[in-house]
């Protein structure tokens, strides 16, 4: 009876699990899943399933990409995190512990963040003297192709280099992982009332830049 | 800006798809070694180039057996 109960359960997480994995492996973005479809597949993944770990890398991935990009100094950085970050998330699942009101993206973008921060300590962003950052080797693959969004995405890194590391974090989590104040307070250590309070003058000073920065006529007037 | 606006920007760091396909491929190759067990890499070497292998597993008893002597040797002579 139990084990029927459970037989569609388990084959509905099965084909999720497939087509994450297959959506992973030819580079598609996996369509987003609930908490509970994540908590299955971290049961499956911890007891060795591939399929289950290929689907959560999947659903990671690219949030944990942005969530980092914005700390760092390059896009290869970016990517030597990613890959370092999503190594250890995989490789120590066993030491996740689901936690009330905590989403498992806290975890996975928490781990992430301290992979970035090790990174950042070792090589810091540069500013060029002109206020800009050096351009980088994979300038020509914006992922946006066109030039609106390359130059917001230039102005986004201007302004992001110019915040203080503590303040880069706190909005990098936000709006690159998409956590809200009470994860953020728990992945860094700080009061949900605090970061909320960090955020609100973060988005102020990052507003102000971008539009001074990709709107420089309008920034002279 | 509002809060929505950045959350929009937020989008320009969305990795290209040449960039994600790099993770991609540097993260599976490393999970598949960390997968696959020292004996299976030999079995496979063998069956993909069986007279390498045997001469990679020739050189490697030939050291393995005049190593330690040649140690001996080495510390005694210093």
């Amino acid at each position: 009876m139990i084990a029927a109960a459970t037989q569609p359960s388990s084959a509905a997480s099965l084909l999720v699990s497939l087509f994450a994995a297959l959506s992973a492996h030819f580079g598609d973005r996996a369509e987003p899943l609930d908490e509970e479809a994540i908590a299955r597949l971290v049961e499956h993944a911890r007891t060795g399933d591939a399929g289950a770990r290929h689907a959560l890398y999947a659903q990671y991935v690219e949030r944990v990409y942005r969530t980092v990009r914005g700390m760092l100094r390059s896009d290869a950085d970016a990517e030597d995190v990613t890959q370092d970050a999503m190594l250890a998330v995989l490789t120590s699942l066993h030491t996740y512990t689901a936690r009330s009101g905590v989403r498992f993206a806290a975890w996975v973008t928490t781990i992430a963040v301290n992979t970035a921060r090790r990174r950042f300590r070792r090589r810091r962003p540069e500013l060029t003297a002109t206020g800009e950052l050096p351009e980088t080797a994979v300038e020509g693959t914006d992922p946006a192709g066109d030039l609106d969004r390359a130059r917001l995405r230039r102005a986004l890194l201007v302004a992001l280099a110019e915040l203080p590391e503590r303040e880069r974090t706190i909005v990098s989590l936000r709006y690159g992982a998409d956590l809200n104040a009470s994860e953020i307070g728990s992945a860094i250590g700080a009061e949900p009332a605090t970061v909320r309070k960090i955020l609100e003058r973060a988005r102020m000073r990052l507003g102000e830049r971008i539009e001074a920065l990709s709107n420089p006529k309008g920034a002279t007037r | 800006m509002n809060e929505e606006d950045l959350g929009a920007a937020w989008t320009a760091f969305q990795p290209a798809a040449i960039q994600r396909r790099r993770i991609d491929a540097r993260v599976f190759a490393w999970l598949e070694a960390r997968d696959t067990s020292l004996a299976s890499e030999w079995l496979q070497l063998f069956r993909i180039e069986p007279f390498s292998a045997a001469g990679l597993a020739a050189a490697s008893a030939i050291s393995i057996a005049t190593a330690p002597p040649l140690v001996w040797l080495a510390g005694a002579l210093i």
